[in-house]
């Protein structure tokens, strides 16, 4: 006896990270029109321990959504379940980065070990080649099959900052549905195709807030860590006061410094020795005008002293920049304008134009 | 699609369907109105429970509908332990039951009472002197399946019935896999309860039964009607347990043959598997097992990105429970039986049903080959 499931199933398989937010579900829908037969998977990250409150603390109404669109869309849905991983490869390092005085980017690690790297190797292990996700970026092959990375047309949604970090293996293997299109018209598509998930608010990072607490807290109490509690000194090494916590600051920040002041004070640095928090009231002091990327992803080799732009925060701007001295995958940035809070921990995403030519992570001399 | 799936559910009987058809369409009644249309229900309802306690050899006032065999799990944990009134219960089960019952238990731990878990052998099998000897004086009851839901092994409910009833011990067994793929009888096993549910054997989902030995003490659960003797109220689901009934007729008249069947066929797919996969482990072979039920391990890979493969090849599985599938916790019953979370990890089930055929066996077979070995490569 053979039972059949209902919905179309044809064409060439690719897996799609369905978040259950608009995007994903627009970028499935498309591939299903092009004649690709998109497979569903819903990441779990997070196990979710208040799951009688259908909170989206951890995404479960992030899996029902994705589940109702694939169902409207006729596609198989699959939940891959990566809480081990999430935790090793994302949480806990960036955790650490906190309690070693730095601002982690754990979305970028997100995208290079698990969205395009475990969920990339569990789709290939299942013999589908290739993995599409609702990111607003671009991938364009050269006539040799190199992939090249680029902005999302819709400057405001731009993603690609999060994606450098991918491999030239890694992008070779990935279908980014939207990068030609403006977040409006995927919205306006999704309304047109019914999608359930059309007027979804956005979530960026949904997986990594909590109600309550900042992302460092939560990292906190669930490593069961206590934070570094140390001075808060200025540029001079005077102590001002305590702070307890180096994770809860980050360079630039103004709330959250227990000093009394008559002047406005800025975090300049985190010193990560004494767990020392060096404050400043210039805020010009917050200006570098050079730092070092490493860990270096090039996906473009640059040529020594040449110029290029380079972003130092998700939402930043890029400047110009030239990169000096490259040491094994390390490179010294030299910005031709100052920026203000070029924090350590972050990534540094270097352009030309508007595309990717690799990415680092700050450390600053 | 090929689907060999049978313990997560089956599909229901065309013959169960067509009596159940009327019930939710002209035959409106309620089963507690005088009128003509309420006394149709009502006798639609005693033909049903008749038709039930046939296949386990009860009484039909002996059975209590229930909206399945979670329902009827906790209904007899919780309500057995609600009737003694007693602030520190103690209960027994052994370590591989389905959640619906160990679940229950732990929920009676934590509030004052205990809770032993009677382990098993490598096989699954329960480990009978073991577990003789901790049931004790005092114990409140004790759970034993009848037959293990992911190994399919058949646990020695009759065997411990005698020293549960030496000690005064209520005895409860989960039937739900069991019931309709091995003849039953509530007398022999000597159980003082017994769990069913409807769409493991044709019968429509959202549909159980707990067989309650007269004069078993036990209290419910929810309240506000007088329906299933108060032990369930609520208007009767007329059209599922038409179903049920009519299930369970046909559970009892196909059972030699339906067991002789999916017999035949595990043993063809387990000589296949064993011959065309390397590094292929049948789990419980050893044991008694259902006949439907097969369990195999494949080392080295990963149990549910397998199931996955599979089904984009066309065939339908579970690496375990449906109800777990969510979660990729290693199967608390492997676990139990003493195998390492990788090798728990993967196992995946296959269970037959009676509308499987030798040709849909071998051809699944051959898609195992496929899939293990293209995820081998694949590595």
């Amino acid at each position: 006896m053979s039972w059949e499931a209902s919905g179309a199933r044809q064409g060439p398989r690719i897996v799609v990270a369905m978040s259950g937010g608009v995007d994903s579900s627009v970028a499935a829908a498309l591939l299903q029109k092009e004649g690709l037969q998109p497979i569903g998977v819903t990441l779990k990250l997070q196990e979710c321990h208040e799951a009688k409150e259908s909170r989206s603390c951890c995404g479960v109404d992030g899996i029902a959504r994705a589940r109702a669109v694939a169902g409207q869309l006729g596609i198989a849905h699959y939940v891959v379940d990566c809480t081990r991983a999430f935790e090793l490869e994302v949480l806990r390092p960036a955790w650490e980065e906190y309690s070693a005085g730095r601002t982690p980017s754990p979305c970028l690690l997100c995208n290079e070990h698990i969205k395009f790297g475990l969920l990339l190797s569990w789709a290939q292990r299942l013999g589908i080649p290739q993995v599409a996700t609702g990111h607003y970026a671009r991938v364009e092959h050269s006539l040799k099959g190199e992939p090249a990375l680029f902005r999302g047309v819709d400057g405001e949604k731009d993603q690609s900052y999060f994606l450098a970090g991918l491999s030239k293996a890694q992008l070779s293997a990935v279908l980014f549905p939207l990068g030609h299109l403006e977040k409006a018209a995927v919205r306006a598509l999704g309304c047109a195709m019914g999608l359930s998930t059309a007027k979804v608010r956005d979530s960026q990072d949904a997986c990594l807030v909590s109600a309550e607490n900042s992302f460092a807290d939560m990292l906190r109490e669930r490593f069961c860590a206590v934070g570094r509690a140390g001075p808060i000194v200025d540029e001079a090494n005077k102590p001002l006061g305590q702070h307890r916590g180096l994770h809860n600051f980050t360079v630039g920040q103004r709330r959250g410094l227990e000093v009394p002041s008559s002047k406005r004070l800025w975090v300049k640095a985190l010193r990560n020795e004494d767990a020392a928090l060096i404050v400043t009231d210039r805020e010009e002091a917050l200006l570098s005008h050079r730092f070092v990327a490493t860990g270096m992803n090039w996906l473009v080799e640059p040529a020594p002293g040449s110029v290029c732009e380079v972003q130092v925060r998700s939402r930043h701007a890029a400047v110009q920049a030239t990169l000096l001295k490259r040491e094994g995958s390390c490179v010294t940035v030299e910005l031709h304008h100052p920026v203000r809070a070029v924090t350590p921990g972050q990534a540094a995403v270097f352009y030309a134009q508007s595309r990717v030519l690799g990415r680092g992570w700050i450390h600053l001399p | 699609m090929l689907y060999l799936d049978h313990n997560s559910t089956t599909a229901v009987d065309p013959s169960v369907l067509e009596e159940m058809l009327p019930w939710l369409g002209p035959r409106l009644g309620n089963p507690s109105s005088i009128h003509t249309f309420g006394q149709e229900a009502r006798r639609a309802l005693d033909k049903a429970r008749a038709q039930v306690a046939h296949l386990i050899g009860a009484q039909p006032d002996e059975l209590v509908f229930t909206s399945g065999g979670t329902e009827s799990n906790n209904l007899a944990l919780l309500g057995t332990v609600a009737s003694s009134r007693c602030p520190h219960p103690r209960m027994a089960a052994s370590a591989i039951e389905h959640h619906s019952v160990l679940t229950p238990c732990r929920h009676v731990a934590e509030r004052g009472g205990t809770l032993l878990l009677l382990g098993v052998d490598g096989d699954g099998l329960l480990e009978l002197a073991a577990a003789r000897s901790s049931l004790c004086e005092g114990m409140l009851m004790a759970s034993l399946m009848l037959a293990n839901n992911d190994m399919g092994t058949l646990q020695p409910v009759g065997a411990l019935s005698e020293r549960a009833r030496e000690l005064g011990i209520v005895l409860h067994s989960d039937a739900v896999q069991a019931a309709g793929k091995i003849p039953i009888d509530v007398k022999a096993l000597g159980v003082d309860m017994l769990s069913l549910s409807g769409h493991k054997l044709h019968g429509p989902k959202g549909m159980g039964a707990l067989f309650l030995r007269r004069g078993t003490p036990l209290s419910a659960l929810s309240f506000g009607g007088h329906q299933e003797r108060g032990l369930r109220p609520g208007t009767e689901n007329v059209a599922a347990i038409v179903g049920f009934g009519k299930a369970c007729e046909l559970a009892a008249e196909r059972l030699q043959e339906d067991a002789a069947h999916m017999g035949a066929l595990r043993a063809s797919f387990e000589a296949a598997a064993l011959e065309r996969l390397p590094g292929v482990v049948v789990n419980a072979q050893a044991a008694p097992r259902l006949s439907n039920t097969s369990n195999l391990s494949f080392e080295g890979l990963d149990g549910e990105a397998l199931a996955i493969k599979l089904e984009l090849l066309g065939l339908c599985i579970s690496t375990g429970a449906a109800c777990s599938s969510l979660s990729h916790e290693p199967s608390h019953i492997l676990m139990a039986m003493g195998r390492s979370p990788a090798q728990a990890r993967s196992s995946l089930r296959f269970s037959f049903g009676r509308e499987n055929s030798q040709e849909e066996v071998l051809r699944a077979v051959e898609i195992l080959v496929q899939a293990t070995q293209s995820m081998r490569e694949g590595r």
